[in-house]
């Protein structure tokens, strides 16, 4: 059949596209079917696109009008109580250094200047009149022949490949159609992600959080934050927005949230505290997005990445890890869409696109930093989720900070007594080191 | 019959935007295919299934707008005409209008559709401003259309008090609404035809123009953008039925004095 | 002395009351620039409007009269038009923002050489110009305009100006006009029916959206605005599905309006759907949906069922209105 694609891909997200960028660049003929109107359109994120990996598929993005707000050249992780915030500042030159280590991005802008790449990389290809990206559609069935996957449905229409990469995001439907996930995937191990974008006028930005040029800040927060319930906030400096939110586990919300609550009043409550007050004074909020978003739990991995003809990348196969000091989905997202590709290209070589030869995938994922990191902070993903680290430790570090930062015209208590003292305030000495141990093995 | 619809590449109203030192900025440099115009070149799909006969759009724009054509053809039109000029900025409906009116008179067709305005100027102009050139009947704000056998198109157009129906005989022009229809989303077989169909580039040059010559039938200009004043805060009620309406009944006859 | 000329629409034998409004603001521009102000019209029986045009404060006024200004045709407008533009030489000509002037603004605009400025919220005669203010954006921002030349054409939305009087005497010239043979044919004028009060002017206005779903609240609405004695607009949603026709639509793409009242019942608060209300001095809106985008711009905001609300509405704004 001549109109048979290589390679059809569900989902113009960041798995999807570096997918389609690096077909595209080894002249694989694809079609990539986004469901939004353009690809970014329904993409919510906080925002950091991790690691440097971008520069490999779009050398030099740099130097052009990139779709990227800011790199990051600060970073700070607060610790909040009721009354304050306890900091963990780096600032680094570093961090200037390019290909940058760390992009601040809006989807809506990002994915569509990357599915711009696409474009023009088709344009380049052998394929430039018979590969597309093609928005507004959306995917409704992976078709399936004797158990391997032959092509698409959407609507009355149908199109077939020899595979197909299915990146369709965390609310994986047709992974589940093809059997890679189980028909439930428990609340434990899935979270909703909460964000605002607050504008600001962009001289004020600057100056607020002593920004230079296109540097930008990131700041995760642990305690008062999410208010109970398990999970963190983050803020993230735009060119003249800040993107503010919070991922909270869905579990945890069901135990600890009052029914009358909604996710919007955590946020309200966060955005009350004062040291997160005096960062958001004169913004004016443009805009507000909730999403379901992956814990990066290891139990929530589908039974497999790979079958006949059907690769799965980026968040339809949960590939995400939270472990407290950063969100990474997007480049795991990125990493995973490339490997797949890289895959699809070499079965085309051999022109069998069974399982046995998809298995390089895996091979590829697994010798990543992705399945890596997903295995060996597991422990970290898992200690996070340990209820003294958004209770109790926020409070000790706090309590500490108070005594220590502290000059009063009274006798001053040596540092490892001010320490005993705010652990015994709110948790146990024994407590203390047992996470203490747990952290440090973890991360 | 033959229709060319006249369509423009438009930043996307729906995306947040700010005002800088009296400048738009838009937060995303989107640009879609103006509502109006994918009105027309719905209307012209559909009543040349009908009737038969063919669909070219014609874009005045920089080369980013050809996805606009893109998505006309993926609609179905069977041929794109791409109005080469890089830089728009400053070019009002009356230069838009002076650029069309030469390319049609080099390449005439029999029914020259255009939206009835641009989604983000609301100008509507550059429809009858055509017809007066190129001395065409027209009618504008069409609300429907249908063929009365090869020579004439009949339009309804929305009037202030009602709706009128107009027979024009071909050559004509007809800028249209968008309350004529809805256009198609084009489906995944059209947007992969949309690839393989001509779009044939023109430079001003080619339709006997500069962009000097065309600068100068620019007549206005905008000279900066400012916020829409603010409305003043309401009050926001809740309650049940009667308590509502009980209490807007003493707000509207006490504070606003209006009843 | 240059003139302004100003065209005034008319509608059921009276002038439409945002002509009035664009009058009274030209007199004020023609005062200030040292201008005169020139009136035409055009009508089955255009000399009947003249008195009233000098109560505006109109000097010159130029009246067409012909059965063929009965119903609304481009064409003979256009032709008429040119030729009392030709006759006056204004340097400015305005005009109220109606379907009937934009019909024909831009074929004015080409056919004279004049530069045109489309449905602006407000206009300043300059020394070279016109400087002028127009919603863009889905009427989310202003842009401040200019246009030069020897004639520049403004269309003004409704309710940018009072309408007050200043009589004067006019010059009433009557103006012989031959209309040419048009290439269109006029067939069939379909007017719609059960406008009491005409949108565009009233005071009051009562909106409904796709919160009404069926005649059963069509009901409510009408009973609701024949109470207030207002005029019934609608969002293009309702317009769509039928329930209320294409004249009551309000927004980018239908009518302006800025009445004293504006309810809006069952109204999202679409950017299209409030380009057109906007300027409306006190607006209430009743939406179920607490977080419906027009509460951001209601004076008053009703989260509630419009179904329980409107019929207790009416009942008092009855016992209001007899007591
Ligand atoms: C509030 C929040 C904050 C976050 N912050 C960060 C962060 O700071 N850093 C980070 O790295 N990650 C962050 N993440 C996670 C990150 O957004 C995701 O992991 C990442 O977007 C996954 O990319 P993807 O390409 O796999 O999926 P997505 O980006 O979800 O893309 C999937 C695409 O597929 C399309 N699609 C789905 N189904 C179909 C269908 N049937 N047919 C056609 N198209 C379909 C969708 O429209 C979508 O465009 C955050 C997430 C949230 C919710
Ligand atoms: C180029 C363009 C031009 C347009 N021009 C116009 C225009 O001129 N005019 C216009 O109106 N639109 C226009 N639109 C369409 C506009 O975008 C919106 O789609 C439209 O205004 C929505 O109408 P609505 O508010 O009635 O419907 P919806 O957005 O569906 O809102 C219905 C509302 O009713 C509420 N509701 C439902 N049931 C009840 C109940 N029982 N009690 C109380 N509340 C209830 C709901 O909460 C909801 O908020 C245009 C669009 C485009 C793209
Ligand atoms: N750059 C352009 N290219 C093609 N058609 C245009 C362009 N600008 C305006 N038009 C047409 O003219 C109509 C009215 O435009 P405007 O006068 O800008 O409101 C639009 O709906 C289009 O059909």
């Amino acid at each position: 059949m001549d109109d048979k694609f290589d390679c059809i891909i569900v989902g113009g997200g960041i798995a999807g596209l570096s997918a389609a960028l690096t077909l595209a660049k080894n002249n694989m003929k694809f079609l990539l079917v986004e469901r939004g109107e353009f690809s970014g359109a329904k993409n919510v994120s906080g925002g950091v696109l991790w690691g440097s990996r971008l520069a490999d598929l779009v050398p030099d993005y740099w130097m052009q009008d990139a779709g990227f707000e800011r790199y990051v050249r600060h970073r700070r992780l607060t610790f909040l109580d009721e009354q304050s915030a306890f900091s963990i500042d780096f600032k680094s030159d570093h961090f200037n250094e390019q290909p940058y280590k760390g992009l601040i991005v809006l989807r809506s802008k990002f994915d569509n200047w990357l599915a711009g790449k696409v474009e023009e990389a088709i344009a380049e290809s052998s394929f430039p009149e018979d590969s597309f990206i093609a928005p507004n559609i959306l995917v409704d069935k992976i078709l399936m022949e004797g158990g391997r996957a032959t092509g698409i449905k959407t609507g009355e229409e149908e199109f077939h490949a020899n595979c197909v990469i299915i990146a369709e995001g965390v609310n994986n439907l047709l992974t589940r159609q093809v059997g890679l996930q189980s028909d439930y995937v428990p609340a434990d191990y899935m979270a909703t992600g909460v964000k605002e974008i607050i504008r600001f006028d962009q001289s004020v930005l600057e100056d607020r959080f002593q920004l230079d040029g296109n540097s930008g800040l990131t700041n995760e927060f642990i305690g008062y934050a999410s208010d109970g319930i398990e999970g963190g906030g983050f803020l993230y400096t735009n060119k003249d927005t800040i993107s503010i939110g919070l991922v909270l586990n869905l579990k945890s919300m069901r135990e600890n949230m009052s029914q009358d609550k909604k996710i919007y009043d955590v946020l309200t409550h966060f955005k009350s505290h004062s040291a997160v007050k005096d960062m958001l004074r004169g913004g004016e909020v443009v805009e507000y997005s909730a999403h379901v978003v992956s814990t990066g739990d290891e139990r929530a991995l589908p039974k497999e990445l790979y079958t006949d003809g059907v690769l799965l990348a980026g968040e339809a196969a949960n590939l995400l890890l939270n472990s407290g000091k950063a969100i990474q989905g997007m480049d795991y997202a990125m990493e995973s869409g490339i490997l797949a590709a890289e895959s699809v290209i070499e079965a085309k070589e051999k022109n069998d696109f069974s399982k046995t030869t998809l298995s390089s995938y895996r091979k590829k994922l697994d010798a990543s930093y992705v399945m890596k990191d997903l295995r060996s902070f597991q422990s970290a993903v898992q200690f996070l989720h340990s209820e003294e680290m958004f209770t109790s430790v926020p409070k000790v570090v706090n309590e500490f900070g108070r005594s220590f930062f502290t000059v009063d015209n009274k006798p001053t208590a040596k540092t490892p007594a001010m320490l005993k003292d705010a652990v015994s305030k709110h948790s146990s000495l024994w407590n203390m080191i047992k996470l203490g141990i747990k952290g440090a093995r973890s991360l | 019959m033959k229709f060319t619809v006249c369509i423009k590449q438009v930043p996307d109203v729906y995306a947040p935007l700010q005002i800088k030192n009296g400048e738009l900025s838009m937060d995303t440099d989107r640009m879609v295919l103006n509502a109006y115009d994918a009105s027309a070149v719905e209307e012209a799909l559909v009543l040349t299934e009908q009737h038969g006969g063919d669909v070219e759009v014609v874009l005045i724009g920089p080369d980013k707008a050809k996805e606009t054509i893109r998505k006309a053809l993926a609609m179905g039109a069977a041929k794109g005409h791409h109005i080469h000029v890089e830089d728009t900025h400053g070019l009002d409906s009356a230069a838009y209008a002076s650029i069309l009116t030469a390319f049609f008179e080099k390449n005439p067709t029999e029914v020259i559709a255009t939206g009835k305005q641009s989604q983000d100027t609301d100008s509507g102009l550059a429809g009858s401003m055509i017809a007066a050139s190129l001395n065409l009947p027209y009618a504008a704000n069409a609300v429907g259309l249908h063929i009365d056998g090869g020579s004439s198109l009949v339009v309804k157009r929305q009037g202030d008090t009602g709706q009128e129906m107009l027979a024009l005989p071909i050559p004509c022009l007809v800028t249209c609404s968008n309350d004529m229809n809805n256009p198609r989303i084009p489906s995944l077989k059209g947007i992969m035809a949309s690839k393989k169909k001509p779009v044939e580039t023109h430079t001003l040059e080619d339709l006997g123009l500069s962009l000097a010559t065309v600068r100068d039938s620019v007549k206005t200009s905008t000279i900066s953008y400012q916020e829409m004043p603010a409305r003043e805060a309401g009050k926001k009620l809740e309650g049940d039925a009667e308590e509502l309406v009980s209490s807007l009944m003493n707000l509207l006859q006490n504070e606003a004095k209006v009843i | 002395m240059s003139a302004i000329l100003v065209y005034i629409s008319t509608t059921g034998g009276k002038i439409k009351r945002s002509s009035l409004e664009v009058l009274s603001h030209c007199r004020d521009q023609a005062t200030k620039n040292n201008m005169e102000l020139a009136a035409v019209v055009l009508d089955n029986d255009a000399a009947a409007f003249a008195d009233q045009l000098q109560q505006y404060g109109a000097r010159k006024v130029y009246t067409v009269s012909n059965p063929i200004f009965k119903s609304h045709l481009n064409a003979p407008v256009t032709q008429a038009l040119l030729q009392i533009i030709e006759q006056v030489n204004p340097r400015v000509f305005a005009c109220a923002s109606t379907e009937g002037t934009k019909d024909v603004l831009g074929a004015l605009a080409a056919k004279t050489g004049g530069a045109a400025l489309p449905d602006v919220a407000n206009f300043e005669v300059t020394a070279d110009g016109v400087s002028a203010l127009r919603p863009v954006m889905a009427a989310k921002i202003l842009s401040q305009n200019t246009a030069s030349g020897e004639l520049v054409l403004v269309s003004v939305r409704s309710g940018s100006y009072d309408a007050t009087e200043s009589p004067t005497v006019a010059d009433v010239t009557d103006v012989a006009f031959t209309p040419a043979d048009f290439a269109a044919v006029l067939r069939e004028v379909i007017s719609s029916t059960g406008d009491k009060v005409d949108l565009s002017e009233a005071t009051v206005v009562v909106a409904a959206g796709r919160g009404i779903k069926d005649e059963e609240g069509k009901k409510l609405i009408d009973d609701l605005a024949e109470t207030l004695g207002a005029a019934v607009g609608a969002s293009r949603a309702v317009v769509e599905n039928g329930l209320f026709p294409a004249t009551a639509q309000i927004g980018q793409t239908g009518k302006v309006v800025s009445p004293e009242l504006y309810f809006a019942i069952g109204i999202s608060g679409a950017v299209q759907h409030t380009a057109g209300m906007s300027n409306s001095k006190v607006i209430v809106a009743i939406n179920k949906d607490g977080d419906a985008p027009i509460f951001q711009m209601a004076s008053y905001g009703l989260v509630g069922d419009l179904y329980k609300i409107l019929p207790l509405l009416t009942e008092e704004i009855r016992k209001a209105k007899s007591a």
